[in-house]
């Protein structure tokens, strides 16, 4: 085992992570608004995909766009309840009640799958691919090709369609957007549905090798949060950074020294990143964060 | 015959999918209305005081289950008031809970957490209100307190990790261990307990770990280090999660040691996470395994629990049953008071299903251990080696 299989370990965990980032990415570059429910939405599509998977035990590809479509309805919903009748309170009111929003999620799905953990089937197959001492599950390949693919489609949107630019438009100044005839809460709305897709398409890919249990959203809304702070505010190449750089310390640093160690030594670059480029590494000037 | 405890009962069973969100609703509008003061008609207030909801609930429920099977067949037909209150894996949650249980009713006793620190934070309600808690958590200090009001119907940690250690070094002939657990309270009272009975058995741990965190994903960087160390075994005390991917990964990643884990692997939820096939050469440590039903008693009790609840049972099931049980049999003998129950608690020896229970003087009733291994074919274990009274110290 090598140095290598270290890093296509971590590369993997941090491409489920990216997947998770880029969701909450997506929400703050439309909005403005930090969504803190969006680690027990990752769950949400975990659950999602563990039900579509007992129903018809099929791969999860091949589940995927299911997965995304009922996830979109569910961020829609989300906005709904926990975004639009706050859209003109401080941001710290949105923070808040998408926390309160994943709070009732996890109580959620105590009731409805009960308190253990479950695993939702295989993206493809199971099974590991090897290259001499070099070992790849097929979950792990197929994990990293999906977010590849969702990462890509998400800056195709963001820096290259007119929608891309009228959402981010919609989050520099709603006011001034809707002044010049952008749709801005439909596209809101939108947002949150997309966001919520991409939370749910991850939770799916996390769900078989490392399952989806109730509180297991808590954990990912800060690494989320934390992904996008170094990686640099609204910045989607910085989201991928920052997940990368989560993983790196959680499967390379901690093959060297130990996990609380590790741990220790992640949010110290944390706050070394804070003091010494506090916009992020590819940040983006924005008026206000929660 | 119960009034509120049969609908308590009811509702919070863990049966199918459906349904259980009207359930919920009910059991939610059922614990209200025990704190908005409902009286009481039953002849025995005891109510139930468990983590629910929170990372415990897992084990939570499989104790409320025991717990509920057990009041739902009271002996001497007397009736029994019990309704359900969530501590919420918190300790300030547990205490709040069991402060409105005793609050609302003269509780002969009350069938309380797995959860150690739950039951710190409980003791000092207990002897507020002189009530005895029956409990099944394993964190060794509840009963070396000198808190009258504990009894404990599941071995604690002091003695079932003597077990843990002995079948491995004494039965495996294991001796380059890596010894490795969780960050919780739990993880980290039984890697404290592992490392000091493996030194009295003169092995010293070859690779040590006990900064895992609960939510740790990836374990090959622990894996490489204990391939790297030289370890002949793993020995892992954790709650499932981990456990379940420690052994999970080592087998994908070809580490075929043997796994010897703490009692939350026999947990039929966490077996479920695996291939049978992933679990050949695992073993783990539990107080009773009735899922194996090894005997004719467990396996018609096992056998119950089963269609009551639709599940396989656990040990922390068959051991909160048998504290239940016992209590309720020293009730219908005519200890209906909480100072006649505890005094009765102490001096009574109890047959139950998963063993034969008497106090140590301390409020520890439970002095047997059961090592199960999987053979690679099902995802119920096999009892391959028993520990009781003084196989569990280690000098």
């Amino acid at each position: 085992m090598s140095l290598l299989q270290l890093v296509i370990n971590g590369v993997a965990l941090g491409a489920a992570y990216a997947l998770v980032a880029l969701g909450f990415v997506f929400i703050v570059n439309a909005t403005g608004a930090v969504n803190f429910a969006h680690g027990d939405l990752v769950m949400a599509g975990g659950y999602v995909a563990v039900s579509l998977g007992a129903l018809a035990p099929v791969p999860t590809l091949i589940l995927l766009p299911l997965v995304a479509i009922i996830m979109f309805v569910l961020g829609l919903a989300l906005a709904l309840l926990a975004y639009f009748p706050l859209i003109n309170r401080p941001p710290s009111t949105v923070f808040i009640s998408t926390l309160l929003c994943g709070i009732i999620l996890q109580n959620a799905f105590v009731v409805l799958f009960g308190p253990q953990a479950r695993a939702a089937p295989p993206l493809i197959a199971s099974g590991a691919w090897h290259l001499g001492q070099i070992e790849i599950s097929v979950q792990a390949l197929g994990t990293m090709v999906v977010a590849a693919v969702l990462i890509a489609l998400q800056y195709m949107v963001f820096a290259r369609t007119q929608i891309g630019r009228r959402l981010r438009a919609t989050a520099e100044d709603r006011q001034m957007a809707q002044a010049i005839g952008i749709p801005a809460y439909a596209l809101i709305a939108a947002t949150f549905g997309l966001g919520t897709a991409l939370a749910g398409i991850a939770g799916a890919l996390l769900a078989n090798q490392f399952f989806v249990y109730p509180t297991g959203g808590i954990s990912l809304s800060v690494y989320a949060y934390i992904a996008v702070v170094i990686g640099g505010w609204g910045s989607i190449a910085g989201a991928v950074i920052g997940a990368m750089l989560i993983s790196l310390f959680q499967v390379v640093v901690s093959a060297y020294v130990s996990y609380a160690v590790a741990t220790g030594l992640l949010y110290t670059t944390l706050l070394l990143i804070f003091l010494v480029r506090p916009q992020g590494i590819f940040g983006e000037r924005v008026q206000r964060r929660a | 015959m119960v009034t509120l405890g049969r609908l308590g009962s009811t509702i919070l069973k863990p049966a199918s999918r459906t349904g259980r969100i009207g359930r919920s609703v009910i059991a939610g509008l059922a614990v209200a209305a025990v704190g908005t003061g409902i009286a009481h008609a039953a002849d025995v207030y005891l109510p139930i005081v468990m983590p629910i909801t929170g990372f415990l609930s897992v084990e939570g429920g499989s104790q409320r289950n025991g717990a509920v099977m057990a009041l739902e067949h009271a002996p001497g037909g007397k009736t029994v008031e019990y309704p359900i209150f969530d501590t919420g894996t918190s300790a300030t949650g547990a205490a709040t809970a069991l402060d409105k249980a005793l609050s609302n009713g003269k509780a002969v006793a009350a069938a309380v957490s797995v959860f150690g620190t739950e039951m710190v934070a409980m003791m000092p309600v207990a002897s507020e209100y002189k009530v005895p808690l029956l409990t099944i958590s394993g964190l060794a200090k509840i009963t070396e307190s000198g808190n009258p009001y504990i009894f404990r119907f599941l071995p604690n940690d002091r003695e079932i990790k003597v077990a843990h250690a002995r079948y491995v070094v004494e039965k495996m002939h294991k001796s380059k261990i890596a010894l490795i657990s969780d960050t919780t309270a739990y993880g980290q009272g039984g890697f404290a307990l592992l490392k000091e009975d493996f030194g009295k058995l003169g092995v010293k741990p070859v690779y040590e770990d006990s900064s895992i965190a609960p939510d740790t994903k990836d374990m090959t960087p622990l894996l490489i280090k204990v391939k790297g160390s030289g370890a002949d075994a793993i020995v892992v005390h954790s709650v499932a999660a981990p456990m379940a991917l420690i052994a999970k990964q080592a087998k994908a990643m070809g580490l075929n040691l043997p796994i010897i884990n703490s009692s939350s692997l026999v947990e039929p939820t966490a077996t479920a996470l695996f291939e049978p096939a992933e679990l050949a050469n695992v073993c783990a440590e539990t107080p009773s395994a009735p899922e194996a039903r090894a005997t004719p008693r467990v396996k018609e009790w096992a056998d119950a629990y089963a269609k009551r609840f639709g599940m396989e049972p656990d040990g922390l099931a068959l051991g909160q049953y048998d504290g239940v049980m016992m209590a309720l049999t020293l009730i219908a003998a005519g200890a209906t008071t909480p100072e006649k129950l505890g005094d009765a608690l102490q001096k009574s020896t109890y047959e139950g299903v998963a063993m034969t229970y008497k106090s140590n003087g301390h409020g520890d009733l439970a002095h047997d251990a059961d090592i199960v291994c999987w053979d690679g074919t099902s995802r119920i274990p096999k009892v391959v080696e028993h520990y009781a009274g003084e196989q569990m110290v280690l000098k």
